[in-house]
């Protein structure tokens, strides 16, 4: 059923004139699939620890207290201006090298090239997501803050249940905008070899000079993943909403 | 007028000493001193910027004055050190302010049940149960799903004083909490505050209904650049004033 299926786009692609005949070897048919479900994987993974680091870096961003707000500031300036292919090779060819060392060979580092990706994201959007945190937590007015504290709330209670939330709301919009740029990003991991879907393309189309066939599907592929990032966010956005606020 | 006659036998709940204040080069306050007993309605009135709004700021520990004394009960406010020891204060103290505050993502009972549950670590059913008597209280029991941005401006803080009795005060600060309302919402305010103070909640009062304060408080003070000129009772304070700074604004109110 599914091969007969196949077959007919193959023959009907054809017509058009796109070479899809690759689909029908199991040899690289398989790793090609398994690239769409490692770029959903970096995707997904990302998604989730960026924002964790989001929430961390906002937070010690708006402590008040300069020996931690100071350091931090550092790291998203150095995140933000530094490109972030330049990060992923200085992680996986310098620190993953240095701690190869330190716990003698690589087969000893627990680290993959895949979880350096996730980390580097992460760090790099997470940073990004502080950004739009920190606008979001200073447009929460001051003296909600004090209704918090008065209630009893501690520092951190408040930033919990009240600042964060409501900070969430505000830069939502923001932070969409950076996961639709986070999904697209996962490509980076063809340069260092993680076989996500753009990478596992290239090895086809060095094979078989079908690279305008691959870059459709690369498009559709990526399309799809922004489009289900872009939907999630406009869905909470609905869900978040405040009734009397906004329209 | 002041229903006990026994309230000068009560004890004192709250008492400032010589509280100095300033922000930058402004000098907020200089050298006020007021004494609360437990039970009584203090109403603190004043021209704007006198220092009405910064002197209940100072009582719950929002702002820390730079000489003075201020105490609650046994604790020593201006003395507190470690936030966990302001914290523990601000449990016993209300706060209702001009603007409400509510919290805008939380329903009305999720605003009166956050602080019980979160901070008491009162348990669900209990407080939610309380929340309702609250709500009924303050008339507003249909209102319990509806979010602050939906209500008026009076409906809001009626639950915003639902909010801050949750934690069972033994004092609320009330700060300016009609200034901010439509006239025609302004009375079922003050008729909550009014049943508070009845029922012998200790209240400090921050506020321009004069009327309203000659008749709940048992104690007026009048603050002008940072100082109390004068304080009495409402019969003395707003009918035979011995102050001329009090008998100015109290006229210049009249006319």
């Amino acid at each position: 059923m599914i091969e007969s299926l196949l077959n007919a786009f193959i023959a009907a692609a054809k017509i058009i004139g796109l070479n899809y005949s690759f689909l029908l070897s199991a040899y690289e048919r398989g790793p090609w699939l398994e690239g769409i479900g490692i770029t959903i994987g970096l995707a997904l993974l990302s998604i989730v620890s960026s924002l964790l680091v989001g929430i961390v870096v906002a937070s010690l961003l708006t402590s008040g207290k300069p020996w931690l707000a100071n350091p931090t500031r550092a790291f998203v300036e150095l995140t933000r201006n530094t490109p972030t292919l330049v990060q992923l090779y200085c992680a996986f060819f310098v620190l993953n090298m240095l701690i190869n060392q330190a716990v003698g060979g690589a087969q000893n580092n627990p680290l993959s090239a895949f979880a350096w990706v996730v980390i580097v994201l992460s760090l790099h959007y997470g940073a990004i997501h502080a950004e739009a945190l920190r606008a979001g937590i200073e447009a929460v007015p001051k003296v909600t803050r004090e209704s918090a504290l008065s209630l009893g709330f501690s520092r951190s209670e408040s930033l919990r249940y009240v600042e964060l939330p409501l900070a969430m709301r505000f830069a939502l919009p923001s932070l969409v905008n950076n996961l639709v740029n986070l999904v697209k990003s996962t490509a980076l991991g063809s340069a260092i070899a993680v076989g996500e879907v753009t990478y596992a393309s290239l090895m086809i189309w060095t094979q078989r000079d079908n690279v305008l066939e691959l870059m459709i599907f690369i498009f559709l592929v990526y399309g799809i993943l922004t489009l289900l990032v872009a939907r999630a966010g406009s869905w909470l956005e609905t869900h978040l909403r405040m009734p009397g606020y906004g329209h | 007028m002041p229903h006990t006659e026994t309230h000068h036998e009560r004890p004192t709940l709250v008492q400032l000493r010589d509280v100095h204040l300033s922000f930058g080069s402004n000098k907020v306050l200089k050298g006020v001193d007021l004494n609360v007993r437990q039970g009584d309605a203090v109403s603190i009135i004043g021209p704007s910027g006198s220092g009405k709004s910064t002197i209940l700021r100072c009582i719950n520990g929002l702002l820390a004055p730079e000489r003075g004394e201020i105490v609650v009960g046994n604790t020593p406010v201006h003395a507190l050190k470690t936030e966990a020891d302001r914290i523990a204060l601000r449990k016993r103290i209300g706060f209702v302010f001009q603007q409400y505050n509510l919290f805008p993502h939380l329903s009305v009972l999720e605003n009166i049940v956050i602080a019980p549950t979160r901070i008491l670590g009162t348990d669900r059913q209990t407080a939610e149960r309380e929340a309702r008597e609250l709500l009924a209280r303050v008339r507003l029991s249909d209102k319990a799903d509806a979010y602050p941005g939906q209500l008026s401006g009076g409906q809001q803080q009626r639950v915003a004083i639902a909010r801050a009795l949750a934690m069972h005060p033994e004092l609320v600060l009330f700060d300016e909490v009609t200034s901010a309302l439509d006239p025609e919402t302004v009375g079922e305010v003050l008729a909550v505050i009014r049943e508070l103070v009845q029922d012998g909640l200790t209240c400090i009062l921050v506020t321009h209904e004069m009327r309203f304060a000659e008749e709940v408080s048992h104690e007026i003070v009048f603050t002008e650049g940072g100082e109390i000129v004068e304080h009495g009772t409402p019969q003395t304070i707003f009918h035979a004033p011995r102050n001329p700074r009090t008998h100015g604004f109290i006229n210049a109110l009249r006319n």
